[in-house]
């Protein structure tokens, strides 16, 4: 009852009709009129109402104004976000639903607050929350909020494939190409692919590789380039540096030129005759280096001919020479720039790596073929490998995209346990479950080793080569 | 993976309230949206966005284009220069990956930076810090008539600035970021190096002067 008064007495106040105090007795009567009780309390309920309803708008227009990050999508990857409206600020929700969600290959189940399924497009999407807070009607309109989802297309998806043009290029070669052909006693399968960074514009493989098997001798050379990404012609350079240590090596490698290394070899094994493994050395690097020293040849009488720059012909180049003996094997190689070349033993428990790499401290470091200056270099002895060996398991060449992805530093090529899981991962364990057979029956082996070359590897789409000896 | 981190330093001072700071929000979805499009970036950028006013704030950390969301820019305060520099050096140290026997580090990183104004704070200390982080490249922008170049130029080299800081010159300034961007990102990923500077960038629109 004193509620009642109270208001009455400040009503008048507010209106400035004040209660003399003679009336005191007069207003004590009126407050208690049933019909002014009633009335005040009609009153403070619908101010009540009004007090309520605005909060009710004001907390709309906050949930409204308010950001709602829903985390990016991305186009045939499983979605599913949790919409915390107690964390986001918004607890007052007590129902809400997405509209046009379906078009999006998504739903938004209401129970559980959560936006799932399998985008189907990509881009900048605005899209419509309705909802209803606690304190409106059941049967109320239901508010709306514009709330951004981005959904992004699959990476994968935006790398474009354009054929390298055939006809509009004299140094044009196939993007792909394999081939496995038993070499000696040993095998070779070899597949070199067009990165996907020069798929995306159209343009050319720079990597190469070349073989060939001399069985006068019984020597066998394999070669693998990578020609600079930075150099117009790398295509050609690699081309010329592969299929210039084949030339060379078919016009200089007879009997007559190798026969020196069988009575070395003999000598060696049989411990007889003075400083050996200085001869053979010296051997290794007189052959092997007037190889390198003719590509480079080759390579600069290639830009003078075709009045162009020898620079435009950058290629790295790494090869080996391996000859079956009775005792085993004579492995030979040279190496310029940054591709590996390893060698497994029999049971997979050592890997010796046949060359250093050229690798600066910030990339870029490389050294080429095409460079005069690694000829003249204090450190051109040391480019060659020597090797005696009674077996082996695998004999690998490879370039930096097959070696950047898959080592990625150099330290990791020294570890047998890195080149295990390379193993297991050509051996078909890797997201696609490709696997590739290393078995001289299997005549699919070059298909497999080109199918598992497609593996996807973020910020790796190098040409990608890799050699096989086993 | 090797990232390439991009930071970008935006002036939210008091003058850029208005169409400015609207324009430069735009400017950067724009952007974020333009090179989610571009195979190498999506994979490569990382972009982290820091807003200088009375203080320096980083408001979005490094993060991938993939996940990335704006968030909100107010105008309001002094020009905390200084101060910015100083956390995006600390934000390099934290956040970029050095290259160890172990790991390839990331990208040597690219510094955006735009202003309207003259920095208010003592921008030589945070300058000295800034220093000691090595860049790809640092490009300063100077938009409107208000901002100093030759402050800018002791920050760096490449310093282009727009005659207004109206909302048509600033969408252009951002466009010419993506596009920078873009290129950095084919290049680290097709032939391994960094781009080392304005020369080898696309080349800035009409809009967009060179200060020498």
């Amino acid at each position: 009852m004193n509620e009642i008064k109270q208001y009455i007495s400040e009503l008048l106040t507010q209106n400035n009709v004040p209660i003399p105090k003679n009336r005191m007795k007069l207003f004590e009567e009126f407050a208690q009129d049933e019909t002014n009780i009633n009335t005040v309390k009609v009153i403070q309920e619908n101010e009540k109402m009004i007090v309520d309803n605005w909060k009710i708008k004001s907390t709309i227009q906050d949930i409204i104004e308010k950001h709602l990050v829903i985390p990016n999508a991305m186009v045939g990857k499983f979605y599913e976000a949790k919409l915390d409206f107690v964390k986001l600020g918004m607890n007052d929700i007590i129902f809400s639903e997405f509209e046009d969600l379906l078009s999006y290959g998504l739903e938004y189940d209401n129970e559980t607050e959560t936006i799932k399924g399998d985008p189907t497009q990509s881009g900048d999407f605005k899209i419509k929350m309705k909802f209803r807070i606690s304190g409106e009607l059941e049967d109320s309109t239901l508010n709306e909020k514009q709330v951004s989802l981005i959904i992004n297309a699959n990476p994968k998806s935006l790398w474009k494939d354009l054929p390298s043009t055939q006809t509009e290029d004299n140094y044009w070669k196939a993007d792909n190409a394999q081939d496995f052909q038993p070499l000696g006693n040993k095998h070779l399968v070899v597949a070199s692919k067009r990165g996907r960074s020069h798929a995306n514009v159209g343009s050319f493989r720079d990597d190469d590789f070349a073989f060939k098997n001399f069985p006068e001798t019984g020597w066998n050379v394999v070669c693998v380039a990578d020609g600079a990404g930075s150099a117009t012609l790398a295509r050609q350079g690699s081309k010329i540096a592969c299929d210039g240590i084949i030339d060379y090596f078919t016009e200089n490698l007879n009997a007559a030129s190798f026969s020196e290394f069988d009575s070395l070899i003999q000598e060696h094994n049989a411990g007889t005759g003075e400083d050996i493994q200085k001869k053979l050395n010296l051997f290794v690097y007189n052959k092997l280096g007037r190889a390198a020293f003719n590509v480079h040849q080759k390579l600069e009488d290639f830009a003078l001919k075709t009045e162009t720059n020898l620079k435009d012909f950058h290629s790295t180049l790494i090869f080996v020479l391996f000859k079956k003996y009775e005792f085993g094997y004579a492995i030979l190689s040279f190496g310029v720039g940054d591709c590996p070349i390893g060698l497994l033993n029999k049971d997979l428990t050592e890997i010796k790596l046949m060359n250093w790499l050229d690798v600066g401290e910030y990339g870029g470091g490389t050294r080429f073929i095409t460079m005069p200056e690694i000829f003249s270099s204090d450190k051109f002895g040391t480019r060659f490998g020597f090797k005696l060996v009674e077996d082996f398991s695998y004999l690998m060449l490879m370039t930096d995209g097959i070696y950047d992805p898959k080592f990625v530093v150099e330290a990791n090529l020294e570890k047998i346990e890195k080149w295990q899981e390379f193993l297991e991962d050509l051996g078909g364990n890797n997201e696609e479950n490709i696997k590739v057979e290393f078995k001289a029956e299997n005549l699919e082996v070059a298909n497999q080793l080109s199918a598992w070359m497609d593996f996807w590897s973020p910020g790796n789409h190098d040409d990608r080569t890799l050699a096989v000896i086993f | 993976m090797r990232r390439l981190p991009v930071y970008l330093l935006l002036d939210t001072s008091g003058s850029m309230s208005g169409e400015p700071i609207e324009a430069v929000k735009n400017g950067v979805q724009v952007m974020i949206s333009s090179l989610r499009q571009n195979p190498q970036a999506i994979e490569t950028a990382f972009i982290s966005i820091i807003t200088f006013d009375t203080t320096a704030q980083q408001i979005v950390p490094l993060t991938d284009l993939a996940s990335f969301q704006m968030v909100d820019l107010k105008a309001s305060g002094v020009t905390a220069l200084g101060e910015a520099l100083k956390l995006v050096s600390s934000c390099m140290e934290r956040e970029v990956a050095k290259t160890t026997m172990e790991q390839k580090g990331d990208w040597k990183p690219l510094v955006f930076i735009m202003t309207d104004g003259i920095p208010t704070d003592n921008w030589q200390n945070g300058l000295t810090e800034f220093k000691k982080h090595k860049t790809a490249f640092t490009i300063a922008c100077a938009a409107g008539n208000g901002a100093d170049t030759n402050v800018l130029k002791q920050i760096t080299n490449d310093v282009v600035s727009l005659d207004t800081a109206d909302s048509g010159s600033i969408a252009k300034f951002f466009l010419w970021v993506t596009a920078s961007i873009g290129v950095s990102s084919t290049k680290v990923e097709d032939s391994g190096k960094e781009v080392q500077g304005l020369k080898e960038l696309p080349p800035p629109p009409s809009e967009l002067n060179i200060v020498v």
